[in-house]
């Protein structure tokens, strides 16, 4: 058989193999404490959680092994190295990749070996101090199995010159490999890499030096590695990053077609060879390469270009700053800066003599061009939405000004008023914010009376305030229903003004068919926050008025006809759908047992660890961005490049805001789940008060397909899902059913805060829609906890990924999701888990979950069990479903409203 | 008495042919019903814990039982057969000897556990039990090696421990450790140490849920070879779950071996935890990257308290697997862990006697 080839090859949990056609290996620099400052202040301020994300970072940013090292004197080093190590084995992302560890005490290097399991790398040792020392500390760096930096100095000191690097490089390797038996492919040499362009001679042929000697190293000790920590070849160019990175990538660029495998490198901050501008190019590389006396001379001419750029991060253009007021306010505008919005609206006041002018001067016009491109599809919602900061900074820097005009001019012309709620039972505002946003940044004076909103408030307000336009937004079911209800106030009320509906469960046919036959005004359906501003206009024009509603009441008419004329899908008795349930052969399957029963109360969940549970996508179509988030690549999959790059910079800034709120701790995560001996009778789910399964704690009901099916697949409830109760001489089998609430509290209160006091609506509405990601994820989390808890899945089966995309066995459905449709539901699983004492989530009279970002359902651990619709739900099934939850059939049929198949 | 390295026999012995381990003690042990007053003896007759489930001072209270065992696994064609040490450590026998400081309102940590590898009753507890351990092993194999002919082997058994160096038992505080590398490592050495002494063959650290914890163990080895002047060969065996992964520390079966290659063990491979069925794709993804030989003894399938075993797969089941895996070219040795008795041994020695052994790929000059 072929031998197995002399490789590189590196474990944390994982194996890395650095094979003949790898890349070249980059060493996350991150996460030493002398090369990121940020992370030196972390470690000192003991802020371990937040420099394990550092790690993490790293990682994610394509770092193939990290570089921890603490060498710092104010640090306990081998304290922290244990410490810090032991997260890491914590951190399965992080806990994946090889390890090195980087101190110049001995003792340190030793405490990080004594922490990884799988094979890292030291760095380094060297000959500083004599050969003894030297064979002594490679011997024990080889008992525990780990690769070795080993650096160009002997006991003369550092090598500079090439004969100084390859000489020293030279008895070491023969050291190692003959007397110790170090295998000669785990050796890594560092011949030092020095800081070129010091305006000392000498220094200048220092990167030449290095590429020779990784030259002569790769041709002469065969099987050697070269590696070295890149950033000090531009030492003296500190503070300019441009020439930073433009030197890192031509030093690499060199070194590495000399043979050089791996480097420190930070890749974050590495332009692209090709991308170097030509004439930066040519002076660069005459300073690597030491050619021509006057090498440096030009590098510094032409750094004196670049001086105080960000370089390829932060490269700020400022050249705006020198436009005129107006113009500099557009600019802010459009591109969503506040740093200078104090001193331009206050030129722009001295400059227009009244505050009034300036917002209806060169705001209303900036803010107008933001309108054109939204509309034209050339700027995105998030950048919308920073625009409408930057005017809300300006509007608030001048509102003292107006205040004290304001007995002289009392009114400031808009475009139109509209008054906005989210109604009674429901907390759900993100949309319909967005929405208040895009209208107030198109001129409109937007009122918003928040969520849970009363009918009678909203009509008074709509009275006293002398608004134009009401609009209407609801994310569950019953607020369709309160909606059609607010509809027929208005019309008892004599009202005229248009009403807007919004909100995910409202529909263009639900509006046309359920909602405006109750009110005699225009009722228009609004899909989504673009199409705000275009209804809106056309409402309040006196040209299109007529024309849209005209054309609206068309579409109407369409969807009633529709729907009237629509055939009836065929459906089945209850009876029958109950002979074709869902079997499942319980004398052969024993249900799993879960791990405790009663239930366990989660009193603050550590937002970090939600955060890898976050499925993103949602998060972007919150922000109207549609696509499929990519958490490999970190992009969002949409045909829409401008889009995509859109939401590249939506993600960077939530996760920035997400670090923020778990700093400072402005969420908290609190849950409850259970376990419960349960059986099915019937449609019904018995939850026994213990064991004995003699007495019922409570009874949950579950509603049955009632679509006719050509297939023969079966009519499923979720009764199916859990072991039927026995019967005497037959026990019934052991089975048992989960349940759990998780909310996440703070996120109003701070977003609020956002909005009113900090004026910046577009952190106020990533707060929400970031707590509602992170209830989400908490509920995936615990379903997680509580499968393991129930033995059918280990701790560590399943990657965040395959979580997020249900590939586990079990389903939680949560009522009022189209498994189980009825909202009623919630009390009894509420009062089941005594949830709301024990999680601070409560109920409203539409059986909201209050605060909105909470999620949540029942827990199956059937194998097959699995996530159906109910729709058109018939009379007997209604009827019969009523009487076991002996509540009248009409309030039932209220609630069951949107999923009835007849008409009540 | 100290053996010579018998790496160069074994050598010839794994290029020749698939050599046989035994199958399992600590199941085979539950066939002869002892009580909790035989497994104490008159040695530990007023220990305060009970201690029937305490199988390693079986070879100190009850040598026959022990010495039979081994005997029906050699006279079934093992080559190699296990001491019952495997949890031989002052660690280990911790649990059954000295109070838990969580009975008192405390925890483990370094501190309990500097006090337990202090303890004398305990390190000479851990001492005698290797020791005794190997004499009987010892003595078994070669008066069978002699009656047939055939060289036997002792390897001395090297468990795992109850506490992990992977990961801490706080969630409060994830940096925590109940005991340090150092403390593992010399409980280890001191296990090590007796084990060479008592006369086994080989060293088998075996059934790694946690590789840090066995990374040392091997630390001690490579310590003790260097510091005492000998050398064993060393065979190196994970429990991996069902992704593959060692049990505790969730380290890639690949990832293992590199973390272990340093050791250059006789043999690499996997035991306990899956049934043959469930280990084959991790034993042949092994066996591709290993450059030494690898050994495989699963469980006779999965738990099964029904099955006169407690386990699922009788004798002509893991033979059928076992040809199976010599057919496919995955094995160098081959035995049973949990539920293997000596029957199952026979049929293993049976199913894989006309087999050819994996060949090695070496690692290139």
């Amino acid at each position: 058989m072929d031998p197995l080839p002399r490789l590189l090859r590196l474990s944390g949990s994982d194996a890395y193999v650095h094979g003949p056609d790898a890349n070249f290996l980059m060493i996350g620099e991150r996460t030493n404490v002398a090369g990121s400052p940020r992370f030196r202040k972390l470690i000192k301020e003991n802020k371990l959680e937040e420099a394990v994300e550092v790690a993490r970072q790293q990682v994610a940013n394509g770092a193939n092994v990290i570089d921890i090292c603490f060498d710092e004197g104010l640090i306990d080093g081998v304290a922290m190295m244990t410490r810090f190590l032991h997260l890491l084995q914590g951190e399965p992302d992080v806990a994946k990749v090889p390890i090195m560890v980087d101190s110049s005490k001995w003792e340190i290097l030793e405490a990080g070996l004594k922490c990884l399991q799988g094979k890292g790398i030291v760095n380094s040792i060297s000959m500083k101090e004599g050969e003894d020392k030297f064979i002594e500390q490679a011997r024990i760096i080889r008992r525990y199995g780990a690769a070795v930096v080993v650096m160009a100095f002997d006991e003369k000191g550092q090598a500079a010159t090439y004969e100084d690097k390859t000489r020293i490089c030279e008895r070491a390797y023969r050291i190692l490999v003959d007397q110790v038996k170090f295998p000669p492919e785990d050796i890594i040499f560092d011949p030092n890499i020095l800081t070129v362009a010091t305006g000392i001679e000498e220094h200048n042929n220092y990167a030449v030096d290095f590429i020779n000697a990784t030259k002569w190293i790769k041709a002469n000790l065969p099987h050697a590695k070269v590696s070295g920590g890149v950033s000090n070849i531009s030492f003296s160019f500190r503070g300019n990053n441009v020439m930073r990175e433009a030197m890192h990538s031509v030093f690499l660029y060199h070194a590495t077609q000399a043979g050089m495998d791996m480097g420190i490198v930070n890749a974050g901050m590495l332009e692209v060879y090709d991308e170097i501008p030509k004439e930066l190019l040519a002076r660069v590389e005459d300073v690597i390469l030491n050619r021509g006396e006057d090498a440096t001379e030009g590098l510094l001419d032409l750094a004196e270009q670049f001086k105080g750029k960000g370089g390829k991060k932060q490269e700020v253009d400022l050249s705006w700053r020198e436009y005129g007021v107006e113009k500099r306010l557009e600019h802010a505008l459009l591109r969503g800066i506040t740093e200078f919005i104090d001193e331009d609206t206050e030129e722009a006041l001295k400059k227009h003599g009244r505050p009034i002018k300036v917002i209806e001067g060169p705001l209303m016009d900036g803010m107008s061009i933001v309108g054109d491109l939204f509309g034209a599809g050339k700027m995105f919602l998030p950048q919308v939405v920073k625009s409408a900061r930057v005017m809300k900074k300006s509007v608030a820097w001048l509102t003292p000004y107006m205040e004290e005009e304001k007995a002289a001019n009392p009114n400031i012309r808009s475009a139109g008023k509209i008054v906005m709620a989210t109604v009674k039972g429901d907390v759900h505002d993100i949309g319909k914010n967005i929405v208040g946003v895009v209208l107030s940044c198109n001129g409109f004076e937007v009122t918003d009376l928040g969520v849970m909103v009363r009918c009678d408030k909203i009509l008074a307000a709509a009275r006293d305030l002398e608004v134009d336009i009401i609009g209407l937004s609801g994310l569950i079911t019953p607020s369709l229903d309160e909606m059609m209800h607010v509809a027929s106030e208005m019309e008892r009320n004599g009202l005229k003004l248009p009403l807007l509906i919004g909100g995910a469960t409202t529909s263009a046919a639900h509006t046309a068919i359920k909602i405006a036959p109750n009110y005699s005004g225009p009722t228009v359906h609004v899909l989504d926050a673009s199409r705000s501003v275009p209804v809106t206009t056309s409402l309040l024009s006196e040209e299109q008025r007529s024309d849209f509603v005209s054309k609206n009441e068309v579409r109407h008419v369409k969807h009633r006809e529709k729907f009237a004329g629509a055939e009836k899908r065929k459906t089945i008795s209850l009876a029958d759908a109950q002979q074709n349930a869902f079997q499942v052969d319980w004398s052969r399957y024993s249900p799993p047992v879960p791990e405790f029963l009663g239930t366990r109360v989660i009193e603050k969940q550590s937002l970090r660890e939600l955060a890898h549970y976050i499925d993103w996508s949602p998060f972007f179509h919150a922000w109207e961005l549609r696509g499929v988030w990519d958490p490999e690549s970190e992009t969002l999959k949409t045909r829409n490049a401008a889009g995509a790059e859109q939401a590249a910079t939506l993600y960077q800034e939530a996760l920035e805001l997400l670090e923020q709120i778990i700093a400072e701790e402005h969420f908290t995560a609190r849950g409850i789940y259970g376990f419960f001996p349960a059986n099915a009778q019937g449609d019904d789910l018995i939850v026994w008060n213990d064991e004995t399964r003699n007495a019922e704690q409570t009874r949950l009901h579950t509603l049955r397909q009632q679509l006719a099916k050509s297939s023969g697949k079966p009519h499923y409830a979720l009764s199916d899902f859990v072991a039927p109760c026995g019967s005497p001489g037959d026990p019934a089998p052991a089975d048992y059913l989960g349940a759990f609430v998780v909310g996440i509290h703070g996120a109003d209160e701070w977003a609020k805060h956002l909005d009113e006091e900090e004026h910046d609506p577009y952190r106020s509405i990533m707060v929400k829609a970031l707590a509602d990601r992170c209830a989400e994820a908490f509920a995936e989390l615990l379903h997680h906890r509580a499968r393991v808890a129930w033995g059918i899945e280990r701790s560590n089966e399943f990657s965040s990924e395959e979580l997020i995309h249900e590939n586990y066995q079990g389903i939680r459905p949560a009522p009022g999701y189209p498994a189980q449709p009825d909202h009623t539901e919630k009390p009894l699983l509420f009062d089941l888990l005594a949830a709301s004492e024990k999680t601070g989530v409560l109920l409203t009279e539409s059986q909201a979950m209050h605060p909105g970002a909470a999620v949540c359902g029942l827990y199956f651990s059937h194998p097959e069990s699995r996530y159906f619709a109910i729709t058109d739900l018939q009379k007997d099934q209604v009827e019969s479903y009523a009487a076991r939850k002996k509540m009248p059939l009409r309030e039932c049929e209220k609630w069951l409203g949107s999923w009835l198949g007849y008409s009540p | 008495m100290m053996r010579p390295d018998a790496t160069e026999e074994l050598h010839s012995l794994l290029e020749s042919r698939i050599a046989v381990l035994d199958g399992a003690m600590g199941t085979t042990i539950r066939e002869y019903g002892l009580t909790e007053a035989a497994a104490r003896g008159e040695r530990f007759a007023d220990a305060p814990k009970d201690l029937l489930n305490n199988g390693d001072i079986l070879s100190l209270t009850q040598p026959a039982t022990i010495g039979d065992i081994h005997k029906r696994f050699l006279e079934a064609g093992s080559d190699i057969i296990e001491t019952n040490t495997f949890s031989a450590t002052t660690i280990s026998q911790s649990d059954f000897f000295v109070e838990d400081p969580i009975d008192s309102g405390g925890r483990k940590d370094p501190e309990y556990f500097q006090q337990v590898l202090e303890n004398e009753f305990l390190q000479e507890l851990a001492r005698d039990i290797n020791l005794k351990g190997s004499e009987i092993a010892r003595t078994e194999a070669d008066r069978i090696a002699e009656e047939t002919g055939i060289t036997r082997y002792v390897a001395g058994a090297i468990g795992p421990l109850t506490v992990s160096l992977t990961n801490g038992p706080d969630h409060d505080d994830p940096a925590f450790r109940m005991v340090t590398f150092d403390q593992v490592k010399q409980a280890y050495r001191e296990q090590i140490m007796a084990l060479a002494e008592g006369g086994c063959d080989i060293l088998m650290v075996e059934t790694i849920f946690d590789s840090l914890n066995a990374k040392a163990a091997l630390v001690a080895i490579q310590e003790l070879f260097d510091d005492e002047n000998f050398s064993l060969p060393v065979i190196i065996s994970a429990a991996v779950g069902l992704g593959g992964e060692t049990m505790i520390s969730a380290q890639k079966i690949d990832a293992f071996w590199i973390a272990c290659q340093h050791l250059d063990p006789i043999a690499i491979g996997l035991n306990c935890s899956l049934g043959p069925d469930l280990m084959r794709p991790f034993l042949s993804q092994l066996g591709q990257v290993a450059s030494t030989y690898t050994s495989c003894y699963p469980n006779a399938g999965l738990p099964n308290p029904l099955a006169p075993t407690g386990f699922d797969l009788e004798p002509h089941h893991m033979a059928e697997y076992m040809a199976e895996f010599a057919e496919a070219g995955l094995l160098n040795l081959a035995g049973g862990c949990c539920g293997n008795t000596p029957a199952h041994l026979t049929a293993i020695v049976e199913a894989v006697k006309e087999h050819p052994p994996r060949p090695v790929r070496t690692l290139a000059a």
